[in-house]
């Protein structure tokens, strides 16, 4: 079992990420802005932390940014409603990125599979697909 | 020359000018090293940015960091007035902004990740990543056309050097067409270059990447527990995922070209002393290639009836009355009468006092050798008092008190 930080703004998504996480087995703990997502990446020491990009107040992409300053290993899921953010060069930075859906499918095969250390660090590639999965 | 200019039109230059340059020290105890003057009148960061005006490079991030008060000056007065911001030209000075990380650059790679915002912002098609404080002539321009000619992912300026000395550096090998096959960073037992058993290629610290593949590159590594070095880290990286070419710095005859990395005092001395040949390996008077530096209002250098002058390079407002044998003078030096000045490096407003003698020393600004003083001639007493190099040259620190 794991732990999983969701750093998302709007509260169904949130409240969806976390019952759908916890039925995988893992423990959910979420944050309402990358503000709270930071304190509480250091307090709950997450083992992976999806995050959406686009928030009130401090964005994803910065957050990422500071959140792989001080633990580099922890994975990094971003998690955004919008596909240009592929293209950004800090999200490449990310170990995987989701487009937003009403279906949770998507997202938590990739939580599965970074949580079972198939992939580590970074491995977006730019042109903004994923890599092939084993 | 259509194509040649659409390259650099899409072309940005990073220079790294934050090291500490703790081996320049005490040189570089007020100012960072790529500030740090030389030959007369220039800063040692005035070569990179000549070759990039030269060149035609005319969009320029200098990442600064420690002790950057005396770069950050120079820059603004000499260099900024040079570019055009309406043409979309401009060279500017970036202090760490610690957006991504909350400290200090860790290494080279790891200052241009820290500032991978602004490759974000400028979306160029290449970055060219050079180094403040190397002193050379170099066309990057025709390395832009190699980079693309080639269709490499990173190009690598690379000079051969003689093989006992090349473990300093990165050393590279190559296939017949110029692409790196191995990569050794500071070898113990540098390998030379085949039918070469003298010489060794190595990496000037010079290159020319495919923006997207530079930054892949970067995140990558930013995530791992490396120096974030570009020898060390994003080269190696870079061997793995593409093509990399070396791009040799040589002359029409394929002689190596001169290029030095400033790296120690002695360096800082001899390659002072390089400009003062006959026929000088590194030449300042080349008027296809200059070198340009911020110029200041001063009045002619002045020589009087007993002044000696041979093998010397003398800045504008020096008064000179004694001798002066193989010597670099910056502005505003005074030699005064029966004063002898030796293989030395005379920085600006330094006052040679009458009958004193000078040899083999660096002395930095505004430093007053008294009246019938010696430096350079007593090694022990010039130990107890200076710096003094590996190589026995004497540093007398800016604005040092001497008896």
């Amino acid at each position: 079992m794991s732990k999983i930080l969701v750093i998302e703004d709007e509260k169904n998504l949130r409240q969806l990420y976390k019952q759908d996480l916890e039925l995988d087995g893992h423990t959910v703990v979420t944050a309402k802005s990358a503000e709270e997502g930071l304190r509480k990446v250091e307090t709950e020491a997450p083992d992976l932390v999806v995050l959406d990009i686009r928030m009130p107040g401090m964005d994803g992409l910065e957050a990422m940014g500071r959140i792989l300053d001080q633990h580099p290993s922890v994975p990094v899921l971003l998690n955004t409603a919008y596909s240009s953010y592929q293209d950004s060069f800090l999200s490449w930075g990310a170990d995987a990125y989701v487009i937003k859906s009403s279906d949770t499918g998507q997202l938590r095969r990739e939580v599965e599979e970074l949580l079972s250390g198939k992939r580590v660090g970074a491995r977006r590639r730019p042109g903004g697909q994923p890599q092939a999965q084993s | 020359m259509a194509r040649t200019k659409v390259i650099l039109q899409d072309a940005l230059a990073m220079v790294l000018a934050g090291g500490q340059g703790e081996r320049l020290y005490p040189l570089t105890r007020d100012r960072s090293k790529p500030a740090v003057p030389f030959g007369g009148i220039y800063r040692i960061i005035d070569f990179t940015l000549s070759n990039c005006l030269n060149s035609g490079i005319r969009k320029i991030f200098v990442l600064t960091q420690y002790r950057s008060a005396s770069l950050e000056r120079h820059l603004k007065m000499g260099w900024d007035p040079v570019m055009s911001p309406e043409l979309d030209e401009w060279i500017f000075t970036v202090p760490p902004q610690l957006r991504l990380r909350q400290s200090w650059y860790q290494g080279t790679a790891d200052a241009i990740y820290q500032n991978i915002h602004l490759l974000e912002d400028q979306r160029p098609r290449h970055v060219v990543v050079l180094s403040g404080d190397h002193v050379y002539k170099m066309d990057y321009a025709a390395m832009l056309r190699c980079h693309e000619e080639t269709g490499a992912v990173a190009t690598i300026a690379a000079v051969d050097v003689p093989v006992d000395e090349a473990h300093a550096f990165g050393v590279l090998h190559v296939d017949p067409r110029a692409r790196i096959v191995s990569f050794q960073e500071k070898p113990e037992q540098p390998e030379p270059i085949p039918g070469r058993p003298d010489r060794a290629l190595v990496n000037m610290g010079v290159y020319c990447f495919d923006t997207r593949a530079l930054v892949r590159a970067l995140v990558e590594d930013a995530r791992l527990p490396t120096r974030h070095d570009f020898g060390h880290d994003i080269l190696p990286r870079l061997l793995r995922t593409g093509d990399v070419c070396a791009h040799p710095f040589v002359d029409p005859d394929h002689r190596p070209l001169y290029w030095r990395d400033i790296g120690t005092l002695d360096a800082f001395y001899q390659a002072n002393l390089d400009l003062l040949a006959e026929r000088p390996t590194f030449d300042l008077y080349d008027e296809a290639w200059p070198i340009r530096t911020l110029s200041q209002q001063l009045p002619p250098a002045w020589a009087a009836e007993g002044a000696v002058l041979r093998r010397a390079i003398v800045g504008p407002g020096c008064v000179l009355q004694g001798t002066v044998n193989g010597s670099v003078l910056s502005p505003q030096v005074r030699v005064g009468a029966g004063a002898v000045v030796e293989e030395a490096v005379l920085m600006d407003g330094v006052v040679i006092g009458e009958g004193a003698r000078v040899r083999r020393a660096i002395v930095d600004k505004s430093v007053r050798i008294p009246p019938g003083a010696s430096v350079g001639h007593d090694a022990e007493a010039d130990q107890q008092r200076f710096t003094v190099s590996a190589g026995g040259v004497v540093v007398i620190p800016k604005g040092a008190q001497l008896d």
